[in-house]
């Protein structure tokens, strides 16, 4: 089974995201900020990330930057916010995101989002 | 039957088949003033279309339906 | 309640009371950056959970309260008692909201004035950030997005929009901001396709979803008396809001003469017009920029449309002022797209829409697809909560029209991401990341094949630490799923690969051969769309088809009982008759269709022939030796189970040949014979079997070789040693434990020797007969059926049981009388046609203590099979027809009876076990 990690401060957000994937059948597991979320995978990597922008300690995209420098497989990240500036996205992939999604996350586009990212066979 | 000849004009009639192409192209030949009467064509062949495009006759009217007109009135430069 | 709702609840009124002491904190230190931070985050999260629910009264609020909080944050707005007094009044009201969803679940008063009210008077604050948010403010159901500019394909076809007028092109324009995808599609027919019956005008007219088309020529018209009305000489042009799927759908059969191109709405952004005359335009370019770089959009938009009212409008200025407008209504947040406009107005020259930076956002997807909100009214929570149950019945729903979408956007964006420098300490885990995205796009789409490719393209780019060649290969990758590459993939026989792509290495290990064609088969059947003239059809639906008309077979088989029964029983002989009558029909058909089911399970043997060459290749210049390759009916056909099971026994009978075949050029020379041996393959079928030949011209088996062999690894005896045949002693090579090479070779003599390749033809109820000529060569022949799904077996009867034999097993059956019968020893045989043929009895075999019943003449009914080259005679009690089954393995306890190869449920509902002749002799 596909781990995926949530990273977001909000507990709503975090139990939203969780259901739509573990009716996908994706194991999940969650970090309430980026320091929790480098913690999580030093001690078991993930398959995917799907990574808030705005945290308190260390935001999505501090965490995005350190986590491609971690000497973990370098899986893909889906980046989640609210802000949809043109500026804001490029700030994403620049961090080392690999998708931008905006949020309320549509559960469908989410889903699929994610199948592409790791490929067929994981839902 | 659906190309109607009288002297100078052409009326065209519901759909128009490939087959009239050929027949048009002849009238349209010999006629150097020809007047097209487009108002009850509901379609035209392609053959048609380019015969027209060629040709360039004056239309006299245009058919009822406004999406067909439109594509007609790009096609024949009368936008 | 809802659990998420509940969830949301709570952590909410933990937010309030987290802004509420944070506003007072702040009061005692107003520029507390961290405290600011703080807040903004606090009040942006509780923003992002409520827009999960329909609840826009709240919403709303809150996304005044965020906007407020953003400009305090960037230092564009001071804290102020007052801006702690709205946002407390507002923070207040959304603790009232809660509270009502917490008692009814839903928002049930009209609540909408106060949000408004409170919203108006939070942005009323926010004066520098007002003008942009009163633009962006949407309703909150639609918060998700402000489209950022679209990455999209790069296209030629951008010239050819201008064809559109301005007015259409506007309207194409809003749609495509508002979520709509756009296609441009260039349909050339072919000249000669009056000819064919097609009429290209109507095919345009009808495009699904058209916005727009245009038909222009594609050669200036010659005169009038030179025209050729059946040459077709137009072009058709149009602009279409459907998914490029239903679009390929819909131009299928002209595929080939047509392309469609994703637009990217603001290509459409050409302002056209006369280029001369109007006011001087640099000072409103200056100013209009100075205006975009303050965010005062409205200002913008006013000196715009004064500008507009001074141009007469059929100047190119004005159709750019038209432009702009449209897109501060539209798009505000494009700040590019509107600066790149504003100097195109200044230098009059076309947007280079490729300059300005692109990234794709999924979201703007699926915007194309309404999401359906309920109504307030009928705000039950259940309903307008996103219920994660939902999610994968509507994510399938959705999938086939836009995942392709998501899946070029995807890979474009990868594309983006390697395009950004690698300066940063973190990048190249970025570059690592978007290969692995990349890798999971393939998987997704199917195209494993190739994965490799990119795998080695990643390797490179990690090696030299440079995305060129991860960018070369997305490069190619798109090319090759354009259109028209799939196109020409199915007029070529060549893969989808990019065409760069290096061909297949040959001292690359060789993909799994068998599985490859078929995945290229399967790509490309699922890619081309455009008349498709093959099926994909998964493996398991035919095995379905064969089952069923197995049963069928095996059902129709009850007929004949019933005849009997209707004679024998009821007595009603026409009845009989006429069922017997029936019986001849439905059989016909059900072999017919039987037949045609197996058709579809037919594979070419060069599915296993086509590796030979190589494989040939490499051994004999291993071994130095040489030897042509000569493979012949390549063509035919047997079931894709026997052609599987052919692979290896091939293999390692090649191997064994080319080991101890062929002799090296030299000794061949010697022997006057051609220094390049011939290795020969060939494929026949012969009624129901395949028959595969394969001949070498070398030094030939030696039976005294094979025979001092056997005798020394004790598998003759010394009398069979003085009066084994010459024909038997070299089948001896497939005894277990035989080996005729001195030493074990790294090529065939890896422990297991021909007896493996006996087992695995045998395991498909094939033959192996083998004829050899010391000096001259050895030939060994193949006998497979054609298919092994259904089983001619022959009933007998033996204790007042019955059996099924296969007819592959059975040689012939005879009723010899007792007295003929000789007992040797403890065996009994009997001479048939002139040879000795040792006689078991079944029950004997099987245990049961009772011996065969005689028939009223004192014969008993022998069974003669076939075990290995020998023949057997089964002594049982009677003979009974010959029937098809469906060979069903015994399951559980019953699979550790080896005797039996398994069962059959017969046409009157008994079933029907049958021996394995093998090892009930063995």
């Amino acid at each position: 089974m596909k781990r995926i990690l949530i990273v977001d401060d909000a507990a709503t957000v975090r139990m939203f995201h969780r259901s739509i994937l573990e009716n996908a059948g994706f194991e999940v597991d969650e970090a309430i900020n980026g320091v929790e979320a480098l913690e999580k995978t030093l001690q078991n990597p993930f398959d995917l990330y799907l990574v808030d922008v705005n945290m308190p300690k260390l935001d999505g995209y501090g965490f995005l930057r350190q986590l491609r420098e971690l000497p973990v497989p370098q899986v893909p990240a889906i980046m989640i916010s609210t802000e949809a500036e043109a500026n804001d996205v490029q700030l994403a992939f620049t961090a080392g995101a690999n998708a931008y999604l905006i949020k309320p996350t549509k559960p469908d586009l989410l889903l699929q989002q994610i199948q592409l990212l790791l490929g067929d066979g994981s839902i | 039957m659906s190309l109607e000849f009288k002297k100078n004009q052409v009326a065209f009639k519901d759909s128009i088949s490939v087959e009239d192409a050929e027949t048009l192209l002849e009238w349209l030949q010999k006629k150097a003033n020809a007047k097209v009467d487009l108002s009850a064509c509901t379609h035209l062949h392609a053959a048609n279309l380019q015969v027209l495009m060629a040709a360039r006759p004056n239309i006299s009217a245009w058919p009822e339906d406004s999406r067909f007109t439109r594509w007609l009135k790009s096609a024949l430069g009368q936008i | 309640m809802n659990p998420l709702l509940q969830q949301f609840l709570t952590e909410a009124r933990d937010f309030l009371q987290t802004i509420g002491e944070k506003l007072l904190q702040l009061e005692k230190a107003p520029t507390d950056a961290a405290l600011i931070a703080e807040l903004f985050r606090v009040v942006h999260t509780l923003k992002g959970n409520s827009g999960l629910f329909e609840f826009p009264e709240m919403t709303r609020v809150l996304h005044a309260a965020e906007d407020l909080m953003d400009a305090v944050r960037n230092n564009k707005l001071a804290y102020s008692q007052e801006l702690a007094d709205s946002l407390l009044d507002a923070m207040d009201f959304v603790g009232m909201l809660c509270d009502e969803i917490e008692v009814n679940g839903v928002l049930g008063g009209n609540y909408a004035n106060e949000s408004t009210r409170l919203s108006d008077s939070l942005r009323k604050l926010n004066v520098a950030a007002k003008v942009q948010t009163e633009v962006t403010a949407p309703p909150p159901e639609h918060i998700s997005t402000p489209e950022p500019p679209r990455l999209c394909l790069p296209t030629e076809s951008l010239a050819q929009l201008q064809l559109l007028p301005e007015i259409e092109r506007m309207q194409a324009y809003r749609l495509g901001i508002q979520g709509a995808t756009l296609h441009w599609i260039v349909y050339t027919p072919h000249p000669e396709c009056f000819f064919q019956g097609e009429d290209p005008f109507f095919q345009a007219q009808q495009t699904p979803e058209l916005l727009w088309g245009s038909v222009v020529e594609r050669e200036p018209w010659p005169k009038l008396a030179a025209l050729d009305a059946y040459q077709c000489n137009l072009d058709f042009y149009m602009l279409s809001a459907a998914s490029e799927l239903s679009l390929q759908e819909y131009f299928r059969y002209m595929a080939e003469h047509t392309q469609i191109q994703l637009v990217s709405p603001q290509w459409l952004i050409v302002p056209t017009g006369d280029l001369n005359g109007g006011p001087v335009y640099d000072d409103f370019v200056n100013d209009a920029l100075a205006l975009l770089q303050a965010g005062d959009l409205q200002r913008l938009s006013r000196i715009a449309e004064t500008m507009l009212e001074l141009s007469s409008p059929d100047l190119w200025l004005a159709s750019a002022l038209r432009w702009l407008l449209l897109i501060l209504e539209l798009a505000p947040q494009q700040v590019e797209v509107l600066q790149a406009l504003l100097e195109s107005i200044s230098t009059l020259q076309p947007i280079a829409w490729d300059s300005l930076p692109s990234w794709p956002v999924a979201n703007t997807v699926v915007a194309a697809t309404p999401a359906a909100s309920p109504p307030p009214e009928q705000n039950a929570p259940d309903a307008d909560v996103p219920d994660a149950t939902d999610a994968p019945i509507s994510a399938t729903v959705t999938k086939v029209e836009s995942s392709r979408q998501l899946l070029l956007e995807t890979i474009a964006t990868q594309q983006g991401i390697l395009t950004l420098p690698l300066a940063e300490s973190w990048s190249i885990g970025r570059m690592q990341a978007a290969a692995n995205a990349l890798g999971g796009c393939l998987h997704a789409l199917g195209a494993q094949e190739h994965l490799p490719t990119l795998e080695r393209a990643s390797a490179q780019a990690l090696a030299a630490k440079d995305t060129a060649p991860l960018l070369e290969f997305i490069a190619q990758f798109l090319l090759s799923q354009s259109p028209v590459a799939v196109e020409t993939a199915t007029f070529s026989s060549t893969p989808s690969t990019p065409s760069s792509a290096p061909a297949p290495r040959i001292d690359e290990p060789a993909p799994a051969l068998e599985h490859e064609p078929e995945v290229k088969f399967n790509r490309r059947s699922e890619d081309n769309l455009l008349g498709a003239k093959s099926l994909k059809v998964d493996q398991a639906k035919i095995d379905r088809l064969m089952n069923l008309i197995g049963e069928m077979v095996v059902s129709k088989n009850a007929l004949p009982y019933l005849a009997g029964r209707a004679e024998s029983v009821y007595q009603v002989r026409e009845l009989s008759r006429e069922i017997k009558a029936q019986y001849a029909v439905i059989n016909r058909i059900a072999e017919e269709m039987q037949d045609a089911i197996m058709q579809v399970r037919m594979m070419p043997v060069s599915f296993v022939f086509q590796r030979f060459p190589r494989l040939v290749r490499d051994i004999s210049r291993r071994l130095g030796k040489e030897v042509n390759l000569i493979l012949e009916g390549e063509d035919t056909e047997a079931d894709k189970n026997i052609i599987e099971a052919l692979g290896d026994p091939l293999i390692h009978i090649i191997r064994n040949s080319l080991d101890h075949g062929f002799e090296l050029p030299e000794i061949r020379r010697q022997a006057g014979k051609p220094a390049v041996g011939t290795l020969s393959i060939r494929a026949i079928q012969q009624s129901d079997r395949v028959i595969i030949e394969i001949q070498d011209d070398g030094k030939g088996i030696d039976p005294e070789v094979v025979k001092r062999k056997a005798y020394a690894k004790g598998l003759l005896d010394e009398v069979a040693l003085e009066r084994i045949s010459d024909q038997d002693a070299m089948h001896l090579i497939f005894a277990p434990g035989f080996s005729t090479a001195d030493v074990v070779s790294d090529l065939s003599g890896r422990g297991v020797g021909m007896d493996v390749v006996r087992t695995a033809i045998e395991n498909v109820n094939g033959v192996i007969t083998l004829d050899s000529t010391p000096g001259k060569g050895t030939l060994l022949q193949l006998s497979l059926p054609l298919s092994m799904a259904v089983t001619n077996v022959m009933l007998i009867e033996s204790n007042g049981l019955v059996f099924g034999v296969p007819m592959d097993n059975v040689v012939e059956t005879v009723r010899i009388p007792r007295s003929n019968i000789r007992s040797i020893k403890h065996a009994k045989a009997a001479v048939l046609r002139g040879s000795i043929v040792p006689l078991k009895a079944l029950n004997a075999l099987l245990c049961i203590d009772v011996a065969p019943v005689a028939n009223a003449d004192d014969e008993l009914a022998v069974l003669v099979v076939r075990f290995g080259h020998e023949s057997v005679g089964l002594l049982v009690d009677n003979f009974r027809e010959t029937v098809d089954i469906i060979l069903k393995p015994m399951n559980g306890v019953l699979s550790e009876l080896s005797v039996y190869s398994g069962s059959a449920l017969m046409g009157d509902g008994s079933v029907l076990m049958v021996l394995n002749i093998k090892e009930l002799l063995q």
